[in-house]
């Protein structure tokens, strides 16, 4: 039947029969083969060339190939890890503190610039001029300026102007401030602290369950039960009933200064004061972008018909513009995660020991297997923006409209 | 009898709580209790800090000297970035043969005008072949070499011309590729689609940072042994390749945007694929992603500041280098550091405006 040719049918049906309209290379079908065989070809001759050059200049470098060096002593101290590390380590144990570190930084900096984000961003909304124009002044500024100079700026122009330990600022000699970075108080468990840590898990539970009853009630009898309230007092009251019927155990290392250097605490080092800080003001700018872009996207048409049902201002806000608008800020914010994670590579220029200075950086000059070690350096930032993009796409499912 | 004349009594002005700058405060500042304390704390917080900076900025700051020494008063000294401003601009390009950097930077403009005011029959016959040749002549002229010029090392050439034109010569050469991978991932030929997403997807997931450090450390094993291949233009390349991912994206949702019955009329008068996407598709999805051609020109533009990580004596690795000078070891990194940021964010802030621009002319939705 007519109707159901195609278009490609049609043309070559009421073409002019001429000897090259029938030829194979003019079918649709064959040229796209000829076309992906000759991309093949090609690609073959480059991966081959890239290859053998690559095989014959390492010969010729000497360099070694192959994963041995992992299990090599590394021979070099790391600046800064979350486990114990020593220079006669391995160059798999330096690999993991890197990771660890990025880890870190990315989620410091994901918690900040989410909150820099959301409060800037929706303070474009205020009625207050001069609130609304700090927003705009915030993002104009910190969106157009590149990241790396803003890390550079707080660690160079800001973090070392600091005092020395002996002039330290601090607050009520528990937290105290440097040229050597922040130093804050350890926790330190004592032998019944478990208490504390189940109630904490028992609270969380216990909110979840709660959540679901109360959903389960508003759905059938429209009663609405103060679950942020509830849920608040069941986090923190729970596990402080713990604390103090197991007699409160734990108690706090304070950094103290011995000699020329402050010793206990935690020592948060300038290096991820100014990664952290640079990272979460640049990455909030661009959150505060998405949400006002987000919140826009709203029709005015929604806020005037919850108005007209008698809500209040406030759960206008929570119930009707911030679910609506949480879905157009949800893919922003993955894509905004993941060059978060990216940019955490900055790292290199002012030597925060993440995965990029550590291992493609440091080790990589020792060892000097360039293929490897990058291909390894490059798959833990593909796992983990693909992780990322995982979790915020389980999100994103929550968020997404859902027709009904 | 004659009717009486209607006179209506003139106007009365508006009542002074509706208009006028105290109803604006009222309105805009004071409105509710809370606004009240804010405002409060935000003007006391001001009060606190702008003077000091303003003083610090330009009131005590040292503006006239050539070296450290003329830094006297307690202020900026922005001494050092007149005194370093050739570097600056220009890197340590030779002082004679400075006309050449400019030349360069004046065909880039003299293109970009040029692809904005030609009639439109001429524009993409001109401006595309123009944008596409600039990068290569910028090279002759700046190596000057095969003109017969003084030649240049590209170790010399640096400063924020560098930042401009790399990122332009980037941008344009990463046009057609991008163009390319973006049919590629639309095509339906399996074998060249899978291959397209790949290329974008890689380009598009790793760290530009990580990108650069294999140009430097990984890209010279690629190529034939004793063949050394300028840092720069290893630069370029990846430079090229990184934006050609983005551009691709970009390109994708340009064509997503354009309609069906396009396509549908490109066929139905008879055009082969390479005409219908030359001269059907292509005009449209280039207006339609201007907006966001621009934002990745922006991004593509700060990142190049991260080349510094390699060592290429961009604007940032200039300053840097500035500050460990030994005859201007006094501190000035916050001098420098605010002149750079100051430099980024006019040239960034002026090119986002321009894209709000042209996506407010492009968008003809009635939005409510």
């Amino acid at each position: 039947m007519f109707y159901q040719k195609t278009i490609e049918q049609i043309k070559t049906d009421t073409r002019p029969s001429s000897a090259g309209a029938k030829a194979f290379y003019n079918n649709p079908k064959y040229r796209g083969w000829i076309y992906q065989s000759l991309l093949l070809i090609f690609l073959i001759a480059f991966f081959y060339s890239i290859i053998s050059n690559t095989l014959s200049n390492m010969a010729a470098q000497g360099i070694k190939s192959g994963f041995g060096f992992m299990t090599t002593s590394a021979g070099f101290d790391v600046l800064m890890s979350l486990i114990p590390f020593e220079t006669t380590d391995s160059y798999t144990k330096v690999f993991i503190i890197g990771i660890l570190n990025t880890i870190l930084v990315s989620i410091i900096g994901v918690i900040c610039s989410t909150m820099l984000g959301f409060i800037f961003g929706i303070a474009y909304f205020s009625r207050n001029w001069l609130i609304k124009k700090i927003s705009i002044i915030y993002v104009e500024t910190f969106r157009n300026i590149p990241v790396i100079l803003q890390v550079l700026f707080w660690y160079t122009a800001v973090l070392t102007t600091l005092p020395s330990t002996r002039d330290s600022l601090s607050i009520g000699e528990a937290f105290f401030l440097n040229i050597r970075g922040l130093y804050i108080p350890r926790l330190i468990d004592e032998p019944k602290s478990f208490v504390v840590y189940i109630a904490i898990v028992i609270a969380i539970v216990a909110i979840f369950f709660l959540r679901r009853w109360a959903r389960k009630r508003q759905d059938l009898t429209g009663e609405q039960f103060p679950l942020i309230w509830s849920s608040l007092g069941i986090l923190l009251g729970l596990p402080l009933l713990a604390l103090f019927i197991a007699g409160v155990p734990f108690h706090f290392e304070y950094p103290e200064l011995k000699g020329f250097n402050f010793q206990g605490g935690i020592n948060v080092i300038p290096e991820l004061m100014a990664l952290a800080i640079a990272m979460s003001i640049y990455t909030g700018a661009f959150i505060a972008e998405a949400v006002r872009a987000g919140i826009q996207s709203v029709p005015h048409g929604q806020t005037e018909a919850a108005r007209s049902i008698g809500l209040k201002e406030r759960k206008i806000m929570s119930l009707i513009i911030v679910p609506q608008a949480m879905r157009v800020i949800t893919p922003m914010l993955n894509s905004e995660y993941q060059s978060l994670v990216k940019n955490t590579t900055i790292a290199t220029a002012i030597g925060y020991p993440e995965l990029f200075t550590v291992f493609a950086g440091s080790a990589l000059n020792q060892v000097g297997q360039a293929i490897e070690m990058m291909f390894m350096s490059l798959a833990i930032y593909f796992a983990l923006n693909m992780m990322i993009s995982f979790i915020m796409n389980q999100f994103n499912k929550r968020v997404a409209i859902t027709t009904r | 009898m004659p009717i009486k004349e209607f006179k209506p009594l003139p106007a009365q002005p508006a009542p002074v709580s509706t208009t006028g700058p105290i109803a604006w405060l009222k309105n805009n500042l004071f409105s509710s209790p809370f606004n009240i304390v804010a405002t409060l704390l935000i003007l006391s917080g001001l009060f606190l800090i702008l003077p000091g900076l303003i003083d610090w900025l330009f009131i005590s700051a040292n503006w006239t000297g050539t070296t450290q020494d003329a830094c006297v008063d307690d202020g900026a000294c922005w001494v050092f970035i007149r005194a370093w401003s050739q570097q600056i601009f220009y890197g340590s390009y030779p002082s004679g043969e400075l006309w050449r950097v400019n030349l360069c930077l004046f065909l880039l403009a003299v293109v970009i005008y040029l692809s904005f005011i030609l009639p439109i029959n001429l524009r993409n016959k001109v401006a595309i072949p123009a944008f596409l040749a600039l990068p290569f002549v910028c090279l002759l002229f700046l190596d000057g070499r095969y003109l017969g010029l003084e030649y240049v090392n590209t170790d010399y050439w640096g400063g924020f011309s560098l930042n401009i034109l790399l990122a332009a010569a980037s941008i344009i050469i990463a046009f057609p590729f991008g163009f390319l991978w973006a049919l590629g991932r639309r095509s339906n030929l399996p074998f060249a689609q899978s291959v397209s997403v790949i290329c974008i997807e890689f380009f598009r997931g790793t760290p530009v940072l990580a990108l650069f450090f294999m140009g430097s450390v990984m890209l010279p094993l690629f190529f034939p042994e004793g063949v050394t291949v300028d840092k720069l233009l290893r630069v370029w390349i990846i430079l090229i390749l990184f934006m050609s991912a983005y551009m691709a994206e970009v390109f994708r949702s340009g064509f997503q945007a354009i309609p069906n019955g396009q396509y549908e009329a490109a066929d139905s008068i008879g055009l082969g694929y390479w005409q219908k996407t030359f001269f059907i598709i292509f005009p449209q999805v280039i207006k339609v992603s201007m907006p966001n051609i621009l934002a990745t020109f922006i991004m593509v533009f700060k990142n190049t500041v991260f080349l510094l990580v390699i060592a290429v004596p961009e604007i940032l690795q200039v300053i840097l280098g500035a500050l460990t000078n030994s005859k201007w070891l006094g501190g000035h990194a916050t001098e420098g550091f605010l002149f750079v940021a100051l430099v980024f964010w006019a040239c960034c802030y002026s090119m986002s405006m321009l894209s709000t621009s042209i996506e407010k002319k492009l968008d003809t939705s009635h939005k409510h």
